[in-house]
């Protein structure tokens, strides 16, 4: 790595924590726009057959 | 050949710097960069960031340096300008890109080593700059820039949302962003209940505290996800983030509400700006006390790189926006103010210039401006005209009479020490400096609109 500026070692030992929490969050709304997304792609079929 | 024209702000980053040579802009890329410089452009990233216009173009060239692996010459940037004079919504875009560029990068294996604002420019939309930021992306490892993120980015931004407009400023006495145990200091409690801000800003300003703590550093691991995650709350908390009604201010209705203006002196004003535009026909101007920029939408629907300056943000903001739904590519909003401009800040006050060493010193428009300099802030005539044959060549100046409502208004409650302030002693003390080439009457009102000429 070429990391030329100081992270801080108190604000990476937060990103850790946090990332853990924030990616949880990401995962459930990226899950959730997928199964959303599924179902309105076949809604829109359903629609463009009418 | 030795690179003497090196720009005083690029020594930070051993992956390379930024030189001048015959006015134009170059960079080095050193040869310990070489992997990531090939990561980046054979990896897709730069081809997805040029689709998008995120970052700016470059073409390699051939010029012999000392330690160079490449040097490219980059898309050129005709005003370089500062997070401290962007509006609200200039950086809030500006961070939002930022965002978009290092999710982007994730995605092509790589990630931002750095998310300073200084990388960010205006188009008029926000452009990344810095093609030697990204680097190669290890599984685990954390995002470097993130501190810098919430320092440059979210800080400013909370700041002026739950407290007040003017609070980018500060970032003159902050080159490396607002530090976040101030930032903590300062928002209101109930942000603690914004999950976003309470993490990036409050718990971040804690962790901070712990530094130096421990003896040893520890190698923490975040996934993938995870800084997908932060980059997702980042990205909602600051589209969230909007300014306060109440910061409406008195400028930019000045059009609405003023009587200074009858529809007749307005449309007149237009078309002698127009004329004497035409007559000079300079490449940029400068406006100084813009206000949104109705005149500087005359210079700049004639071709005319424009940079629109007022003291007021909500003025400059409205401006960026109408810029940005219009897509007017050669007009830059920034908010200014002209008695006590941005001053060089950094390293030996060199790394990030004045103002005033940045602007084209060609053309400058100064419309119901001379007031505020002379009474508002007791400059005398001398001082003004001195100060305008510094910073452009031809000055379309327009003088407003004590007679005109404004100046009235400012005498309202002080007391009148302005018994010089007549046309003749503005037109004298500005004929020592200038040539005075034309002189013309608003019809419609008591302001007369000056062309001149540095002698």
């Amino acid at each position: 790595m070429l990391a030329y500026i100081d992270p801080g070692s108190g604000s990476l030992l937060i990103q850790a924590i946090i990332a853990l929490f924030f990616g949880a969050i990401f995962y459930v709304k990226a899950s959730w726009r997928k199964f959303k997304g599924l179902f309105s792609r076949k809604k829109d079929e359903e629609d463009s057959q009418e | 050949m030795k690179t003497n024209n090196i720009v005083p702000s690029s020594f930070r980053d051993p992956a390379g710097f930024v030189f001048v040579k015959d006015n134009v802009v170059y960079r080095q890329i050193n040869k310990e960069y070489q992997r990531h410089y090939r990561k980046l452009m054979d990896g897709g990233l730069y081809e997805a960031l040029i689709k998008k216009k995120w970052m700016v173009c470059h073409e390699e060239v051939d010029i012999e340096v000392d330690d160079a692996y490449k040097v490219i010459r980059p898309q050129q940037i005709p005003f370089i300008s500062y997070s401290y004079e962007w509006c609200f919504s200039q950086l809030k875009d500006a961070a939002l890109l930022t965002l978009d560029i290092q999710e982007l990068a994730l995605r092509f294996g790589m990630t931002l080593k750095d998310s300073s604002s200084y990388n960010i420019q205006f188009l008029p939309q926000p452009i990344f700059i810095d093609t030697t930021s990204f680097e190669e992306y290890e599984e685990g490892s954390a995002w470097v820039g993130y501190r810098q993120f919430c320092r440059h980015f979210l800080a400013p931004l909370a700041l002026m949302s739950y407290g007040n407009i003017h609070f980018n400023k500060i970032l003159t006495s902050y080159i490396d962003g607002i530090p976040l145990d101030f930032t903590s200091s300062l928002l209101p409690r109930r942000t603690k209940f914004n999950i976003s801000l309470l993490s990036h800003i409050h718990l971040h300003a804690k962790g901070e505290s712990f530094e130096g703590a421990s003896q040893k550093t520890k190698n923490y691991k975040v996934s993938k996800l995870g800084l997908l995650g932060i980059i997702d709350s980042l990205r909602s908390c600051i589209q969230r983030l909007r300014l306060k009604k109440a910061h409406s201010s008195i400028w930019s209705d000045y059009y609405e509400k003023e009587l200074n203006y009858t529809d007749e002196a307005f449309t007149a004003k237009k078309k002698i700006i127009g004329e004497m535009l035409q007559n000079i026909a300079p490449q940029s101007i400068v406006d100084l006390g813009a206000n949104r920029g109705i005149f500087s939408r005359v210079a700049s629907e004639m071709g005319i790189y424009t940079i629109s300056s007022d003291i007021d943000p909500i003025a400059i903001e409205r401006n960026y926006i109408e810029v940005k739904s219009s897509k007017r590519a050669n007009l830059l909003p920034l908010v200014v103010d002209i008695t006590n401009p941005s001053p060089g800040i950094g390293w030996e006050n060199a790394e990030r210039e004045s103002f005033f060493t940045r602007v084209p010193k060609t053309t400058t428009l100064a419309l119901a401006l001379i007031h505020h300099l002379v009474i508002a802030n007791n400059l005398p005539f001398k001082k003004v005209a001195t100060f305008f044959s510094r910073i452009c060549k031809n000055l379309i100046i327009e003088f407003v009479p004590k007679s005109d409502s404004q100046v009235q208004r400012m005498l309202r409650h002080r007391e009148d020490i302005f018994s010089f302030y007549t046309q003749q002693n503005f037109a004298s003390a500005f004929a020592k400096e200038f040539e005075i080439k034309q002189t013309v009457p608003v019809v419609g009102s008591d302001r007369i609109i000056y062309l001149m000429e540095r002698k």
